[in-house]
């Protein structure tokens, strides 16, 4: 049977992914950054997971507000890297497992969770910035993956609630799948950030802290939360760290967090938090 | 909450939302970049006027979702951190001023 092995929840910004190509690992300005993604390197490279399930938002690239999906679930054997107005970036298309997709889209469903299906559409850097600091790209990537991409730019957005129970019940998909797979779950987005309006480059570090501490021992207490005070104390960007309840809900209740790194150069709070 | 993108802003902008998001397809963005009227033509001419001038304020305030407007910065070689100064009122190197990394971009 298949068996969930670990959580991972990352930052996505843009700006990791570009920093990433343009090879500024040993950049002062970018170092700390590199640092603090090693440690979850070293436990892909190590533990070597056959999948990794990617709980992530398309930034307005390949779905667009004429048809604006909730939960989409990709089923694809294959997914290209999107243009986002600089063409692709250079690394290899993914790979998806599809036969675990499909049975995780047939288990949801039948739990009355209604996902949107996709296949054969480009991914954008909500799945691949923060992927390209935790597994190689070359040869190519080491295993496959699983995209679920979330509506968390159109209101009415999902409520964190929904999102931790899509998590448990992922749990209950991805362990009644038969083959023999390990699966790791990464949860996206985040953390403080406001890109628009008046209060724009606004950051909440305090709050930051405080969310990585109730990931980790209280995620309860995280999905009681409204929508509304992740806006106001995350920025109204930062609200998309309800993704990472997905992730959380996927995991054991017993699961705890080995490793955190916390990052704040420019407008947007780059972290990254593994959990066993 | 202000500045939430919502149904409403969505349905009052979805023309110019959908040029915006029309430069991730590279064609159009070359198109964009040699003809611009010809490439802008179905927009209004207030929508027109707020493009060619990188209004950033202005079109975000008209209902332009910032990830739409990502692409449109992208071709124009425009950063984030200069959109989310402009949407503050101010220039560049006033709000790197307010940064931990003011290189880090």
């Amino acid at each position: 049977m298949a068996k969930i092995i670990g959580g991972i929840g990352t930052s996505h910004v843009p700006t990791i992914g570009i920093a990433f190509d343009k090879g500024r690992q040993n950049d002062p300005d970018w170092k700390p950054l590199f640092r603090g993604y090693e440690p979850v390197a070293k436990w892909l490279a190590e533990r070597k997971p056959d999948v990794l399930f990617f709980c992530f938002n398309d930034h307005a690239t390949t779905f667009f507000f004429d048809h604006y999906p909730t939960f989409a679930l990709g089923v694809s054997e294959e997914y290209r890297i999107a243009d986002e107005g600089l063409g692709p970036r250079p690394i290899p298309s993914l790979k998806g497992h599809a036969p675990l997709a499909r049975h995780i889209a047939r288990s949801l469903v039948d739990d009355e969770f209604d996902l949107t299906i996709f296949q054969d559409l480009p991914l954008d850097h909500g799945l691949h910035s923060p992927l390209t600091m935790m597994w190689p790209t070359k040869p190519d990537w080491p295993a496959k993956v699983v995209p679920l991409v979330v509506n968390v730019l159109q209101h009415p957005l999902p409520t964190p609630r929904r999102c931790f129970k899509l998590g448990q019940f992922l749990r209950k998909a991805i362990e009644s799948y038969p083959e023999d797979l390990k699966v790791a779950i990464v949860g996206t987005g985040g953390l403080s950030h406001q890109m628009i309006g008046e209060r724009a480059g606004f950051n909440n570090e305090k709050w930051d802290l405080e969310f990585l501490e109730l990931i980790d021992r209280d995620p309860e207490r995280l999905a009681r939360m409204p929508l509304e005070d992740y806006m106001r104390l995350g920025g109204n960007e930062g609200a998309e760290v309800i993704m990472w309840l997905i992730m959380r809900g996927a995991l054991a209740p017993g699961a705890r967090k080995i490793h955190q790194s916390y990052y704040l150069p420019m407008t947007t709070a780059m972290a990254v938090a593994l959990f066993e | 909450m202000k500045y939430v993108f919502d149904l409403e802003t969505s349905a009052r902008a979805l023309r110019l939302n959908r040029f915006l998001h029309s430069l991730t397809v590279a064609s159009k963005r070359k198109l964009f970049l040699e003809r611009p009227e010809e490439a802008m033509q179905g927009l209004s001419e207030t929508e027109k006027d707020m493009v060619r001038h990188l209004d950033w304020k202005a079109l975000q305030d008209y209902g332009a979702s910032f990830f739409c407007l990502e692409k449109l910065a992208r071709t124009k070689g425009v950063s984030n951190p200069e959109m989310v100064a402009a949407f503050r009122g101010e220039g560049l190197e006033e709000f790197l001023k307010t940064r931990r990394v003011p290189g880090a971009r």
